[in-house]
């Protein structure tokens, strides 16, 4: 199955999803931080500069700086990404709670840009699934 | 033609502990009274689809208050209550519930609450079994255990966390205009309401070594809990429900967190076996 965000090719499509979405502009606005998903030993690197994601680095990225870290197994953003998710993996806070992901860094920057947050990572369900 | 919805806004004035609160309420309907309270950092307008619902309200007079501090119900004029940090305690609630029954003459009214407010349904049934006829509990459990709650109130965290608490704990299944509104009305409560609400929820509500005491034969006990919801699991319901004897559980298929307002239809279709249940049993009493 994959999880879409991680793959190289994706990169450039999926940073043109997510600068078109006019949810993700709004919920954007001011937001300048990097952010790191963590999908068991891979990861990218969102970097948003005043709401605008100007790379999305998943090549090279291990020694990358970033503000913020979402981290689950492979397994946990797999059923994360699906169309309906199963319960406790529908939402990033929700998961959280139940154990399923680890948000690490500055977790006051990340829940300052929540809505942005969670809007990215809708938008990388929508695309798993096209 | 203009349409109008049968619901009505009031005022009331209620002294609770001492301080008198200007109370904002909505209430619709004719029949058993019923108090319907709305979740931790939430307000009355949780409840419009019921109160608003045409076979609800031909059978019971739905009473959707506002806490003091939420939505209309502003904070007491008689308190520097910017010298304070508000905290919802149990013992307030509880006062709150008997005042508001007492002042709107109601006669054993049924009390529904979701969340904050529902584990206050247990609270209720457990101290005033004499003053409810039944309470229904949603998405409650026994205690809820440690929880950092400062990213509630804290200068540097934006409007937009609360926004997400409200989306994303309403199931991935249900229609999305319900899911942004209830996102809607999370955004509405001051920070600080919605973090001293879960004082309540996360400390001070602890039924341990008092679920055998609630007496369901006095006061009927219903519960229901969303299969989506991560903060109160459907398992830890049912473990409450187990410890009290003559209670009633159900899960929610395909609900989370906000019940009434995630999916109002769905809500009733398990609402209402237990509000008919109800009047059945007010009938022949």
């Amino acid at each position: 199955m994959g999880v879409c965000f991680i793959e190289p090719k994706n990169a450039g499509s999926l940073r043109d999803e997510l600068n078109a979405d006019p949810e993700l502009k709004i919920a954007a606005r001011y937001m300048t931080k990097d952010v790191c998903i963590e999908a068991g030993s891979t990861k990218c690197i969102v970097k948003f500069r005043d709401g605008v994601v100007t790379q999305i680095k998943s090549e090279n990225a291990f020694a990358d700086p970033w503000d913020f870290a979402i981290r689950g197994s492979v397994d946990s953003w797999e059923k994360f990404l699906q169309r309906i998710p199963p319960r406790f993996y529908d939402g990033i806070l929700g998961g959280m709670i139940r154990g399923n992901f680890r948000l690490e860094g500055d977790t006051i920057g990340a829940f300052t840009h929540f809505w942005a947050v969670t809007r990215m990572l809708d938008i990388f369900r929508e695309q798993q699934n096209k | 033609m203009v349409k109008v919805d049968p619901v009505v806004g009031k005022y009331i004035h209620l002294t609770v502990q001492g301080i008198e609160y200007r109370v904002f309420y909505e209430e619709s309907g004719q029949g058993i009274p019923m108090i319907c309270m709305h979740s931790g950092g939430g307000d009355g307008m949780e409840w419009r689809a019921l109160l608003n619902d045409p076979e609800i309200i031909s059978k019971y007079h739905l009473i959707a208050p506002n806490l003091p501090y939420h939505g209309k119900s502003l904070p007491p004029e008689s308190v520097e209550w910017w010298k304070q940090e508000y905290r919802l305690t149990r013992n307030f609630f509880i006062e709150f519930n008997l005042a508001l029954s007492q002042a709107l003459g109601l006669e054993r009214p049924v009390y529904i609450g979701c969340y904050v407010g529902g584990h206050m349904a247990l609270d209720l049934a457990l101290e005033y079994p004499d003053d409810f006829r039944a309470v229904i509990a949603v998405g409650v459990a026994q205690r809820r255990g440690p929880a950092t709650l400062d990213t509630f109130y804290h200068p540097s965290v934006s409007n937009h966390y609360r926004m997400v608490n409200g989306m994303y704990f309403s199931a991935p299944t249900n229609p999305q205009e319900y899911r942004r509104e209830v996102s809607w009305c999370s955004m509405q409560c001051a920070a600080p309401t919605t973090k001293g609400d879960l004082y309540y929820y996360f400390v001070d509500h602890d039924l341990s070594g008092k679920t055998q005491l609630i007496d369901t034969m006095s006061c009927a006990v219903y519960m229901l809990t969303g299969d989506y919801d991560p903060t109160t699991t459907v398992e830890a319901s049912l473990e409450l429900a187990a410890q009290i004897k003559g209670s009633k559980f159900t899960e929610m298929k395909g609900m989370s967190h906000a019940g009434m307002a995630e999916n109002p239809p769905v809500f009733k279709k398990y609402l209402m076996p237990i509000l008919n249940e109800i009047a059945e049993k007010s009938k022949s009493n």
